[in-house]
């Protein structure tokens, strides 16, 4: 009996970047759920403008569409492992805060930081596929919050949260984008354009 | 005129009339004297004052004036008495002016300057203290101390009604000597100079909001300040979800008063300042309880290796994380300290300790405390008479005639200092639950065997057993699983 022929690359690919987009779509749908669940804890303002944070990953690209393959998918790379670091930074200091008294936050918190790690190791799988080696692990994490206020820690999460979940859209065209036949060439809106 | 800083020495000063100043440019002759019996003492001075001891009752004082080539101008006779010398005090200085900013208490230490007074004078000090642009005036305080011919240094603290940092806080002193012996007029020394502890609206990178994420009692009146950059203007302050009025306290720095703080959530309650330029700065205000004293503190042991003790926590202190109560087991005997690890939002608290080699009877104070407060409980306990063994397990029963069987079972736990109860339920369809005590010596990790009898042959019952101390009953162990075991046929 003849053994399964493996599936082409080209199949892989599209196989692992639908697997991506649906990935990102929930990730999103649960960011933003944790959105409101964070704003609700902390007592912020929903509408409150946070300036950029200084060290979390822009999802916003100039030229969007003359990315390649490749740069979009280490872009993305290194945005997910720093926000694999800033969450379990997150995750980390609401314990030191809340305690046990924190329960809803910190498991709509670890589950998020759960599928940003499933989504990272995604990634580096699509990456491999491209014959391409994993950039090193190391992600310099920013400010360590011990240095800011609560206050200030507070915002500089909401800020994170938020551009998390704009990168969660822009993943999903990113990895669209990757999916069709010949890669590199584009149609789709940039990112930074409403869905 | 005459007056004494120390009531030894005093200061005399005088005038000469104008048409006298144009032609008296030499110098002057002085002369005193305190006692009609001793002969005047003279020197000559360029100056319009002079330092000469204090009499007991009055001095008589001569002043001739010169002109430059010495020829005698003028001269006056006066008669100084005790009763027309002012007693001023020397101005005292500030020796240092320390600021708390956790606690936003100021520390003032100065010298009284006892010395060159006599011994036992009483002394008062006005302190006042003096805030905002405007210097105005916050507070005024009175201070007393007895002099001790010695100079001592006086400490005094005091806590502001808003964080130091919010704006500069100035300090200076004056003080009364309450010479009651000296007949003199006796009147307040000069302030002392201005002693200053900055704001950080003085600080170019000062911005913030002020206290930073401090813990504070349900009820109390705080005041939060927002200092920010020249040129910013503050559009909002809020408390939580409500604004609140503004205190102007400089160009950089504006105050919200909160008054009669209510518990605030998990995370703390938001206090956020609003800035022009889409500035925004802000601060976390976490309101509490200080904790309840526990109540019902009981310890007990169920194997005399580690000790439990339990108590209800009272009233939530409504502080979470690394600011939630933290409760400590102190045995005095023993000397020994555990802290406990205990999760805020279960009710029940427990907290183990390790049972001394050779003790019997333990002194525990259980020590509580968060950030607003602490308190403690203590109880004395003799530990044979707090026995609550575990259930006893793995329980066998063995045929050793129609009519009895043994039982057997294991407690864990290392009971060979004391006696055990224990009691044997058996139940049968036919005779109902039969109750029998036993009471052996018991043992270190060890298996218990008891004999039951007056049973009926070829009947299936079922067993289980349960114990506790037999001297000094405590509590009962739970009962141990039921093992079913039919007897012989006759």
């Amino acid at each position: 009996m003849a053994a399964a022929d493996s599936p082409s690359p080209g199949l892989r690919r599209r196989d692992l970047c639908s697997r991506g987009i649906r990935l990102a779509g929930k990730m999103r749908s649960d960011v933003v759920d944790l959105l409101d669940t964070y704003v609700e804890w902390q007592g912020l303002d929903a509408s409150a403008s946070v300036a950029a944070v200084e060290g979390v990953p822009v999802a916003a690209v100039e030229r969007w569409d003359e990315q390649t393959g490749t740069q979009r998918l280490l872009e993305n790379l290194a945005a997910y492992r720093t926000f694999r670091a800033l969450l379990a930074q997150m995750l980390e200091e609401q314990q030191e805060q809340l305690g046990e008294a924190d329960t809803a936050l910190g498991r709509a918190l670890a589950s998020v930081l759960l599928q940003v790690s499933a989504f990272t190791y995604h990634l580096e799988e699509l990456l491999q596929l491209e014959s391409r080696g994993t950039p090193s692990e190391e992600v310099d994490v920013p400010v360590p919050p011990s240095q800011l206020g609560l206050f200030e820690r507070k915002l500089r999460g909401l800020g994170v949260l938020r551009e998390l979940a704009q990168w969660a859209v822009r993943s999903a065209r990113d990895l669209r984008q990757l999916a069709k036949p010949s890669p590199g060439s584009s149609s789709a809106p940039g990112p930074d354009e409403s869905p | 005129k005459c007056g004494t800083h120390n009531l030894r020495k005093m200061i005399c000063t005088w005038d000469i009339s104008s048409e006298g100043r144009q032609t008296v440019n030499g110098h002057t002759d002085f002369c005193y004297t305190n006692n009609d019996l001793l002969p005047p003492v003279c020197f000559k001075t360029k100056e319009k004052r002079v330092e000469i001891p204090v009499p007991e009752s009055s001095s008589m004082v001569t002043i001739t004036t010169n002109s430059i080539s010495g020829t005698a101008l003028a001269t006056k006779k006066f008669e100084i008495h005790k009763k027309d010398i002012s007693l001023v005090p020397l101005t005292p200085h500030i020796l240092s002016l320390t600021p708390d900013f956790s606690t936003s208490t100021l520390n003032l230490k100065w010298s009284d300057n006892g010395s060159i007074f006599p011994y036992g004078l009483d002394a008062f000090w006005q302190i006042q203290i003096l805030r905002k642009e405007g210097m105005e005036k916050v507070t005024q305080a009175l201070y007393y101390s007895k002099l001790t011919h010695e100079d001592t240094i006086l400490s005094w603290n005091w806590t502001s009604d808003m964080p130091l940092e919010c704006t500069s806080h100035y300090v200076k002193i004056r003080c009364y000597i309450n010479a009651t012996q000296f007949a003199g007029p006796k009147d307040w020394s000069n302030w002392s100079p201005m002693e200053e502890v900055p704001g950080k609206d003085t600080d170019p990178n000062g911005s913030g909001v002020f206290p930073q994420d401090t813990v504070v009692a349900v009820g109390s009146d705080v005041t939060i300040c927002c200092v920010h950059e020249e040129g910013q203007q503050i559009l909002q302050m809020t408390y939580g979800r409500e604004t609140y009025p503004m205190i102007h306290l400089s160009s950089r720095s504006s105050a919200i008063r909160v008054l009669n703080a209510s518990a605030s959530d998990t995370s703390g309650t938001n206090v956020v300042c609003m800035l022009s330029e889409d500035g925004m700065e802000g601060t976390v205000l976490f309101v509490g309880y200080a904790p309840d004293v526990p109540q019902n503190l009981s310890c007990e042991t169920s194997n005399f290796l580690t000790i439990k003790c339990t108590w209800k926590p009272g009233r939530p202190s409504g502080l979470y994380g690394k600011r939630a109560t933290k409760y400590s087991l102190f045995e005095r005997i023993s000397g020994k300290n555990v802290s406990c690890e205990v999760n805020e939002i279960n009710k029940d608290r427990a907290c183990g300790f390790q049972v001394q080699p050779d003790q019997k009877v333990y002194n525990f104070l259980l020590g509580v405390s968060n950030p607003i407060g602490q308190t403690q409980s203590s109880l004395l306990v003799n530990l044979t008479q707090r026995v609550h063994p575990k259930a006893p397990e793995k329980l066998t029963v063995s045929s050793n005639s129609s009519t009895s069987v043994h039982l057997h079972w294991f407690i864990n736990g290392s009971f060979a200092d004391i006696r055990l109860l224990c009691q044997i339920e058996v139940s049968s369809g036919h005779s109902g639950q039969k109750m029998h005590n036993v009471s052996m010596a018991g043992g270190k990790f060890s298996t218990y065997v008891a004999l039951v009898n007056t049973l009926h042959p070829y009947t299936k019952y079922r067993f289980r057993v349960r114990c506790s101390a037999a001297d000094h009953f405590w509590r009962w162990s739970d009962w141990s699983r039921i093992e079913e075991h039919t007897t012989l046929e006759a």
